[in-house]
């Protein structure tokens, strides 16, 4: 089975011991920091992929940059409309996520997923909780194809 | 009470913001908040309001259905709710979930219950307070109902079917997409497993928003009675079936007709297009743009 980055480990490591309360309020904490996921200035992409489409209640853009080593850096815009766990995702995926090689993300196995958010959040809304892994891993395929095609 | 809600055929059962902020501190009051968003609450929420989520507080956890009458006396005095509580609710998305909770209290024949006007969003527009303080209400006594009173306001499947072969009146409150059966979910909504696309044979389009304002405040009574009665040819005396995808939507019709315009006869069909649609042999139409 595939290594998760150890940033990504460390935030399961800090969520997997909470009691709900306290999860909910690491969540939403997370949640406050998405908008420092956007792109910032004077920040250049090798992926750009904004759209509202069925899996979300407003419009998502992802924004993929491949540095030198070949490591991922994700920076996301969400819509005002987005949910409030999705925007928590979008900080702890941004974050866990920073510096991972393609195959990685692409590889990563999404049951880490219920041990951040917990069993009774993914029971409650078991759509809404893998909507940016998603977005993120399908950015990151669509890149790897289009490396694939260029060296073909 | 304003004019706008002085109009409607139960003005009751509507408060507006104003009123809701001038009844924070009011002790036979239990405000409740019940959102999509299942963090938003989390996030801040009206002092004093209380949370309660459809699905984990309002479904059965293993049968598709809602609780029974002792969980709902259950619910009711954890939240410091009496049957003489006034209970208020609000919520996200124009208020469907506030309108499914408070539609799910009715069936337990709650009557002593109302629905902010414009509901969570209007609140935060108009820089109301919101805290993450949660209440912690002392716990009340609530006899549990002898039963939960589904007839009235409840359509299942057979009822439904049995609606549609009288060719009564039922109006689908769907996106147009969703009616027409180019797509099995909202535009902006995960499929949530239909197999097919369409809408139950003789239900008329009228998406639940036509009857919501910008801001989420429902329309005044005469432009409700536009869209319904004028537009649709509903009569306040029909027997009316109104469904969506999983009711909850519906529910907020179901508001709007029952209390608003003052139909004596309207059921909420909450199985609604994830049943319809997957049912063996439940006919459907199409239709196009």
């Amino acid at each position: 089975m595939a290594e998760h980055p150890q940033a990504l480990k460390d935030i399961i490591d800090l969520c997997a011991g909470l009691a709900e309360t306290e999860r909910r309020e690491m969540l939403i904490s997370f949640a406050d920091g998405a908008a420092r996921q956007a792109p910032q200035p004077g920040e250049s992409f090798d992926l750009e992929d904004t759209r509202k489409d069925e899996e979300c209640t407003d419009t998502v853009g992802v924004f993929l940059r491949i540095d030198d080593a070949r490591l991922c850096h994700f920076r996301i815009t969400l819509g005002p409309q987005v949910q409030t766990l999705t925007r928590a995702m979008t900080t702890i995926l941004c974050q866990g996520f920073n510096g991972a090689s393609p195959e990685t993300v692409l590889d990563a196995p999404a049951d880490f997923v219920p041990q951040i958010v917990g069993a009774e959040l993914v029971r409650l809304r078991s759509q809404t909780v893998y909507y940016v892994l998603g977005r993120m891993k399908s950015a990151v395929k669509v890149w790897l194809n289009r490396q694939r095609a260029a060296s073909a | 009470m304003n004019d706008k809600i002085a109009a409607y055929a139960h003005p009751d059962v509507l408060v507006s913001t104003e009123w809701l902020a001038s009844h924070l501190d009011d002790p036979s009051l239990r405000i409740i908040e019940s959102n999509e968003d299942v963090l938003l609450y989390d996030t801040g929420h009206v002092p004093g309001a209380v949370h309660i989520d459809w699905r984990r507080d309002l479904n059965d956890q293993t049968v598709r259905d809602y609780i029974g009458p002792e969980q709902f006396a259950r619910l009711c005095s954890a939240h410091g709710i009496t049957p003489d509580t006034k209970v208020v609710f609000y919520g996200d998305k124009s208020n469907w979930w506030a309108c499914y909770a408070f539609w799910v209290f009715q069936l337990f024949g709650h009557r002593n219950a109302a629905v902010v006007d414009g509901g969570r969003a209007k609140w935060v527009a108009e820089n109301r307070p919101l805290t993450r303080e949660i209440p912690k209400p002392s716990t009340a006594v609530y006899p549990q109902p002898a039963a939960r009173n589904d007839a009235a306001i409840r359509a299942f499947y057979h009822e439904t079917l049995a609606h549609m072969q009288a060719a009564k009146p039922m109006v689908d409150v769907r996106s147009p997409g969703e009616f027409r059966g180019e797509v099995t979910h909202m535009p902006e909504y995960p499929q949530e497993g239909v197999l097919r696309g369409g809408h139950i044979p003789g239900a008329q389009s009228c998406p639940w928003a036509t009857a919501a304002n910008p801001d989420g405040t429902f329309k005044s009574v005469d432009e409700l009675r536009a869209i319904y009665q004028a537009g649709l040819g509903l009569n306040p005396a029909d027997d009316i079936i109104a469904y969506c995808r999983i009711g909850e939507r519906s529910s907020h019709t179901w508001f709007v007709l029952t209390y608003l315009l003052g139909f004596s006869s309207v059921r909420n069909y909450d199985g609604s297009w994830t049943e319809w649609g997957n049912m063996v042999r439940s006919p459907i139409e199409r239709s196009t743009p």
